[in-house]
């Protein structure tokens, strides 16, 4: 099986290269067996946490707690703004109800501008948590104008509203400004109002795609169609096709290839005497459809 | 005296995509593009402004992978290559289209502007560093540093591997440019708390930072975001006009999708006779967008619907676009003054992409804004940051938000269901590089044990690129993002066990080196 990218032959200059190359790993271990729970802030009003338990642990847990404790896992979320967090002294906590298959979780939190630590573990009952692991502290993103005001740099409220006007606060978050964000939407909304559909010029193809061949997952096919226009005339001819000058071969040949997008295509083929007193011309009308079908067996 | 100041900042930046194990290979060519559309035409801008006498500043982030791509003598020769077949296909267009107008007068312009970008190529031995330095030495413009390789600070496990990301880039700018930076742009302008201490200790003195940055730090901004504000730690902190933003950017009322400009979709790759074309694609021989593009955006209408691009029609267009934007300044800036008790400062922050890439015409509106500043109008002055500073050096203290410029203004573009898989491995990979560095790093330390560090360290600045896990949110060119996590973290991991348990191999660490060689002169201490 072919196992290279799209766009190059692997230069053979680096004698060994080609097998390292190859030898990459496509798949990355699922686990590291380390015992532990990591917390990011993704934006004020939510977190994600990863996780994993090491197989000495679930093993230890299974031995002190039953075969079922492994189904019973939670996440108790701990609001420790200010604090230095003990395990005991949090304002609050809630607990969430993970499925065992689970391994992060992505967590709503009830409050802005506040700080959390996550512990995974097992709950025996209402006032029995087993911790298994202890997250990081998260200092989330702040929402909203801070009621704090500076002595030194005050500004009166009417006037700092305005302020914020003029500094687009009502922008914030809702303009995205990237540009490949912006290029892919573009071309969407091209290709719907196109007559032309079919792999044409996204340019958004990478050089690795070769390499999913054969895993089902990433089952698809590729297909695209093109035109060949050909025939002869005399050699001393002038050739237009599609308003454009083409050039013979030296026995008044020509061929060539064009592409074809969806919709109603003509092509106009005119040759024209060396003295210019004689025409001939042949017009092709082309009509192509692409039906896409998408489906399993 | 000027009634306030107008801040452009260029964010130029690609991932570090070489590879020289192919001998030919797609994803180089967002070098290859940016290099021909962008960043040699606003090169020969700046330079043409610094000729002609206008007074002009321009603050332009140049990522450490984009300087170290544009350094590497591969990538050097490689696009030689790519741009003398582009000169070489537009001189065939204008024999081509000789009897054609407007087309002929579009593709004289190809022409033109590739001729120019190997002029310019060429005046500098092929390595446009140094005309950036140039431009830094005259005072016009100021080159700041970014992230080492943009990664995305606030996702990182730890503060040492994130001083990593800073130290190795101040290392890098001081190599390229002769000196330390004084700011940074933070990639994605992702800030989260604690990001400002790491700066103070690299003598950074200033940032960017997203709109809500400052408008929903601690405590309240007295000047919005026309002022600059200081950390506790003592750096200071830019904060973006959304206004300015909106202008170019806005899909609806951006100036980029005019009809009279440069249709980005309808390319010769797809549109002229394959024969014709094929010598200028890949070995794939697969159409694709080639750079020559011969349609205006026309309005919103289908791609066979577009017509043809009118080269004065898109100039003009350009340059009247450049007035209103200058006017709009100086209504801005002017009514900013009369509520304040100081000049304001407006902070334009642009992906340098944008410009050319994208909106082709993007460069020419520079610089025909520039020249108006200069010649049309005093409301108002172009600055750099450290100007600015210097005249207020007193500034507000405030802790700014976590924040980026990205989709929603934080994190999420970063962490989602597409790439949230991503950071258990690269945490993973940051623990054992600290474990590493921490267990080897002796004063008797062998020569091959440097090595493996030294690698080590680049593979996971590699994997911790921002730009992967953003190309998996978008949703093109997925696979090579994956891929490129895959063997980072998986080279690294692959690596470290071979160090641990003695049993290096050297040829995979030779190729490893010869392959993703970012930082010649990296050193693995950047991580105690």
């Amino acid at each position: 099986m072919e196992n290279k990218p799209t766009s190059g032959s692997l230069s053979s200059k680096h004698g060994q290269g080609q097998l390292y190359a190859q030898q990459s790993a496509i798949n990355l271990s699922s686990t590291y067996n380390d015992t532990k729970i990591f917390l990011l802030p993704r934006d004020p009003a939510w977190c994600y946490a990863y996780w994993e338990v090491s197989v000495d642990k679930k093993d230890e847990l299974v031995r002190k707690y039953g075969d079922n404790s492994l189904y019973n896992l939670w996440l108790r979320v701990y609001d420790v703004t200010s604090l230095d967090f003990d395990g005991t002294n949090a304002h609050r906590y809630f607990d969430i109800k993970i499925n065992s298959e689970a391994i992060n979780w992505y967590i709503n939190v009830p409050q802005t501008n506040r700080s959390w630590c996550v512990d995974l573990g097992i709950k025996l009952s209402e006032e029995k948590f087993i911790t298994i692991a202890r997250s990081n502290i998260v200092v989330m993103p702040r929402y909203g104008v801070s009621a704090l005001t500076d002595e030194q740099w005050a500004v009166l409220q009417r006037e700092f509203e305005r302020l914020l006007e003029l500094s687009g606060v009502q922008m914030i978050g809702r303009s995205s400004f990237d540009i490949a964000k912006l290029m892919k939407e573009r071309w969407e909304e091209l290709l719907a109002i196109s007559q032309i559909h079919g792999l044409i010029s996204s340019g958004f193809v990478s050089s690795f795609k070769k390499e999913q061949k054969g895993q089902e997952k990433n089952f698809y096919l590729v297909a695209d169609t093109e035109l060949i226009v050909y025939g002869e005339t005399m050699p001393n001819a002038k050739l237009i096709i599609q308003n454009e000058e083409y050039k013979l071969s030296s026995d008044g040949r020509f061929s060539l290839r064009m592409g074809l997008p969806d919709g109603v295509k003509e092509i106009p083929i005119k040759a024209i005497s060396e003295d210019g007193t004689m025409e001939r011309e042949i017009k092709f009308t082309v009509t192509r459809k692409t039906e896409w079908n998408e489906g399993s067996k | 005296m000027p009634q306030g100041y107008w801040c452009l900042v260029l964010h130029n930046h690609l991932p570090y995509v070489r590879h020289p194990e192919y001998e030919d290979f797609l994803e180089e060519d967002w070098f290859y593009e940016a290099m021909s559309e962008t960043y040699i035409p606003i090169l020969n801008i700046m330079e043409n402004l610094l000729k002609d006498g206008i007074d002009f500043r321009i603050t332009m982030s140049l990522t450490p992978p984009l300087c170290n791509m544009m350094a590497d003598k591969l990538l050097q020769d490689r696009y030689y290559n790519k741009l003398s077949k582009l000169i070489e296909l537009s001189e065939k267009e204008v024999w081509r289209l000789k009897d054609r107008e407007p087309f002929y007068t579009t593709a004289k312009m190809y022409e033109q502007n590739f001729k120019i970008c190997m002029r310019v190529y060429e005046k500098y031995n092929r390595n446009i560093l140094s005309a950036y330095k140039n431009l830094q030495d005259s005072g016009k413009l100021e080159i700041i540093t970014c992230n080492a390789t943009h990664g995305f600070l606030p996702l990182m496990s730890n503060d040492r591997v994130r001083r990593a990301q800073i130290r190795m880039a101040v290392k890098d700018y001081n190599t390229k440019f002769g000196r330390n930076p004084r700011g940074i742009w933070l990639a994605e302008c992702a800030y989260t708390y604690g990001v400002d201490k790491i700066l103070k200790e690299n003598e950074i003195q200033f940032f960017f930072i997203e709109a809500h940055g400052i408008l929903y730090g601690e405590p309240r901004p007295r000047y919005g975001v026309f002022a600059p504000v200081y950390t506790p730690s003592g750096v200071a902190v830019f904060a973006r006009d959304m206004e300015t933003a909106h202008q170019v950017w806005s899909a609806d009322v951006g100036y980029p999708g005019d009809p009279d400009y440069r249709e980005f979709y309808r390319d010769i790759g797809y549109d002229t006779e394959y024969e014709y074309i094929k010598p200028y694609l890949h070995q794939d021989g697969v159409r694709r967008n080639i750079g020559i593009k011969y349609y205006r955006v026309t309005g919103r209408v289908g791609l066979d619907k577009k017509e043809p691009y009118n080269v004065h029609w898109a100039m003009e267009k350009a340059a009247s676009h450049a007035g209103n934007f200058m006017f709009n300044r100086e209504h801005q800036i002017r009514y900013l003054r009369n509520i304040f008790d100081r000049e304001p400062i407006v902070v334009s922050m642009y992906d340098a992409e944008l410009y050319g890439h994208w909106w082709y015409e993007g460069p020419k509106f520079l610089d025909y804004l520039f020249r108006k500043i200069h010649y049309d109008q005093d409301i108002f002055k172009t600055i750099l940051p450290t100007e600015y500073l210097q005249m207020y050096s007193r500034n507000q203290i405030q802790n700014p938000s976590a924040s980026s410029w990205g989709d929603k203004g934080y994190f999420e573009v970063w962490l989602n269901g597409t790439n949230d898989w991503i950071y258990r491995h690269l945490h993973k990979c940051e623990e054992l590089m600290c474990a590493a560095v921490d267990r080897f790093n002796k004063d008797n330390i062998d020569q091959l044990t440097q090595r493996v560090l030294n690698q080590l360290s680049r593979e996971l600045l590699l994997a911790q690129s921002s730009d992967w896990a953003f190309i998996m949110t978008t949703g093109t060119m997925v696979e090579y993002a994956q891929k490129r996590t895959r063997d980072h973290i998986s080279n690294f991991q692959t690596l470290y066990y071979q160090l641990i348990e003695n049993r290096i191999d050297h040829g995979f660490l030779n190729w490893l080196e010869y392959k993703n060689n970012i930082f010649p002169d990296i050193d693995y201490k950047i991580y105690l």
